[in-house]
């Protein structure tokens, strides 16, 4: 029987559809096994295990240059692993790359939108590069640039959208396809209040209908309050993964915030992971 | 969902279009980009002015003449120099009183080149030996200067002619003066049916150059934007075949290099009076032929440079020496020999020549086929070179 989430309504019927089975163990959507990733003889990520589960909101933390993007990249098939293995769905990130990305939406922290081109131009374009057929693209980007309340915006350049709007369309970008799982890359950094608040209530929105998200933040609060499970990576191994009630009490932390100091440390990270990581951004990816 | 061959296609030309789309949009940036083939063309053209009819940039050149014979016939000849100088609108004949202060003229710029009537001209005539004009022309400017000399020389010449056929009368001989001056004369039989001018050398040139650096630096800016700009990854990300994703590239460049080299094309039929003599369908083939010899050297570019500045720059490398290397601005023949060997190595050099064969010459598939060879083994090596690194390096 499928589990249906009562939802404030504004999203569509196939992302209702995403529920999971009631009573059923939770089953991870996400594993990974000794995931490595060496630039030169620098491991930004080292052996990394993970088990992400199906339907939950999983907050990836780490300071700047603990291999969080790198991880990321390599889930989302942008990057090869230098070693071990992750699988998605049943489908491993390098071998079966195209089933991979059938089943992932990525929202990275850079815009994926083309400054000059209208809402609806990039829609349609990014919607056409996963196979959609016209009528259902058109169909589906007026329900999503509905839910964002973008609709009234479609058809202007989206140089000229502030950055709120920029980031509610960077985010719908990445649902074109309906994928089961969302990758949000600093989904609210240098937003205002308002939008702030709209993102992470859409995070939630997502999420009760069923998506798993996989949350990249620096904002500890968000992280506390999206999350079902935090990671945090440090040095390019995971020092933490766990629910954050329990690693509240654990660590006998008021916040996650708290939490993520203990395990991370109070010292500034000018290391040179933080320059191998401003070297691949800057275009060697 | 599909990934057929069919789709990759789509996919490729999905790509190209939303590129296009994007490039038209940017108004100012398609404006410059129409500007620089006119101009282009404009200067290169004006550049490299023929000798014939009215493009001679030198006409009416100051000239001086210096008589130091003052015999009749000295002037006499001086005189029918600045006849034929005036008629034919070539020269602006005035006199100097002797070879220093002509040969000041020169060296103030008043005068292009020096005219002198030696003494003892007239005299030779009279004792039935063979005069001498002597002319100083202003070499500082080589080419000017060899037009100059050429032009006076062919006035004396026509003097002499015809002072040849009076003495050849007044002698009596009773066949064709001409047959005595001039046993053997030289016609010209042109391989087209008018005159080439050398504009018609530089249009085909300019548009394989314009077509190939174009797509070049195109693809290797592309590519390292939106890498840079971050939009690689929401293409990268989505199930489609990375080569469908070059190809997509690689077909939005060549459609604006093409626009470039046919407005090219059309500016030197309108403004310089080139004459297309060959089929359009293969100077479009050839075009897509030196596209496709350099793509793959514009996508190692772009996938070993960290970001589109340094792309950019290692193709304007590429650019610079291939302009002058390649017989587009001027023919190859012209170069030292290791030179040329460089040029030829170029694939350029075979996209002009083939280009400029079809349009000049109206060549045949069969006649351009050893330059078509050339660039199809290009393209075939580069590009399986290219793929893998592209492939490997967007993964990185």
């Amino acid at each position: 029987m499928i589990f249906q989430l009562e939802v404030g309504c504004r999203l569509d019927e196939s992302l209702k559809s995403l529920g999971v089975l009631e009573g059923e163990p939770m089953k991870p959507i996400i594993t990974t096994h000794d995931l490595t990733k060496r630039f030169g003889d620098f491991a930004a990520v080292d052996h990394i295990n993970l088990e992400i589960m199906k339907g939950e909101v999983f907050g990836f933390l780490g300071p700047n240059g603990a291999g969080k993007s790198t991880t990321i990249r390599m889930l989302t098939t942008l990057t090869t692993p230098t070693e071990g293995t992750g699988q998605i769905d049943g489908f491993d990130i390098e071998t079966q790359a195209d089933e991979v990305r059938r089943r992932i939406g990525l929202v990275a922290e850079k815009l994926i939108l083309y400054p000059r081109l209208t809402a609806v131009e990039n829609l349609m374009f990014f919607g056409e590069l996963y196979g959609m057929e016209k009528a259902q693209l058109v169909a589906r980007i007026d329900e999503l640039l509905r839910m964002v309340h973008l609709e009234n915006f479609k058809d202007l350049p989206t140089g000229g959208y502030s950055s709120g709007m920029r980031q509610r369309l960077n985010i719908i970008r990445g649902l074109l396809h309906d994928p089961d799982i969302l990758f949000l890359d600093e989904p609210t950094a240098l937003l205002d209040p308002q939008s702030v608040r709209f993102v992470r209530d859409l995070v939630k929105e997502l999420n009760a209908n069923g998506k798993t998200i996989i949350l990249t933040t620096h904002i500890m609060e968000e992280a506390d309050e999206l999350s079902n499970t935090v990671g945090i990576i440090d040095n390019g191994k995971m020092v933490a993964v766990d629910e954050t009630a329990f690693l509240k009490g654990k660590f006998k932390c008021e916040t996650l915030e708290e939490v993520f100091l203990e395990l991370t440390g109070r010292t500034l990270r000018d290391s040179a992971s933080s320059r191998v990581a401003m070297r691949r951004t800057m275009g060697r990816v | 969902m599909s990934n057929g061959p069919f789709h990759s296609i789509y996919i490729a030309f999905r790509i190209a279009h939303k590129d296009l789309l994007d490039f038209w949009k940017a108004k100012m940036l398609v404006g410059t980009f129409m500007l620089m083939p006119i101009l282009m063309m404009a200067m290169f053209g004006s550049m490299f002015p023929s000798t014939t009819g009215t493009s001679n940039p030198y006409r009416n050149a100051p000239m001086a003449m210096v008589l130091e014979d003052h015999g009749s016939l000295a002037i006499q000849a001086g005189d029918q120099f600045k006849d034929i100088a005036s008629s034919t609108g070539l020269f602006k004949v005035r006199d100097f009183p002797n070879y220093e202060s002509a040969r000041d003229g020169i060296l103030t710029g008043s005068v292009k080149g020096v005219v002198v009537i030696p003494e003892g001209f007239t005299e030779a005539f009279n004792s039935h030996r063979q005069a001498t004009v002597l002319i100083t022309v202003d070499d500082t400017n080589a080419q000017m200067g060899a037009i100059i000399y050429g032009e006076a020389s062919s006035i004396v010449g026509a003097i002499s002619d015809n002072l040849g056929r009076i003495i050849i009368t007044k002698m009596g001989i009773a066949s064709d003066p001409s047959f005595v001056i001039e046993p053997i004369s030289v016609q010209r039989e042109n391989l087209i049916s008018s005159t080439t001018n050398s504009f018609e050398f530089l249009a085909p040139g300019f548009m394989a150059l314009t077509v190939v650096m174009g797509t070049l630096s195109g693809l290797a800016s592309a590519i390292s934007r939106e890498k840079e700009q971050g939009t690689m990854d929401g293409i990268m990300v989505a199930p489609i075949s990375r080569n469908a994703i070059v190809s997509g590239k690689m077909i939005s460049q060549t459609v604006r290099g093409m626009i470039q080299a046919f407005t090219i094309l059309g500016l030197s039929m309108v403004l310089f009076d080139v004459r297309v003599y060959g089929n359009p369908l293969l100077m479009v083939g050839v075009m897509l032929l030196g596209v496709a010899s350099f793509a793959g050297i514009g996508i190692i570019a772009t996938s070993i440079a960290p970001e589109q500045e340094t792309a950019t720059m290692m193709m304007l490398l590429l650019q610079f020496p291939m302009m002058f290397l390649s017989g587009i601005l001027f023919p190859m023949d012209q170069l030292p020999v290791w030179l040329q060997w460089i040029g030829k190595a170029l694939p350029l050099y075979y996209a002009a020549d083939a280009l400029r064969k079809i349009v000049v010459l109206n060549a045949s598939l069969n006649q351009i086929f050893p330059d078509a060879g050339v660039l199809i083994l290009y393209s075939l090596v580069t590009l399986g070179i290219a793929i893998p690194v592209f492939r490997k390096a967007m993964t990185r």
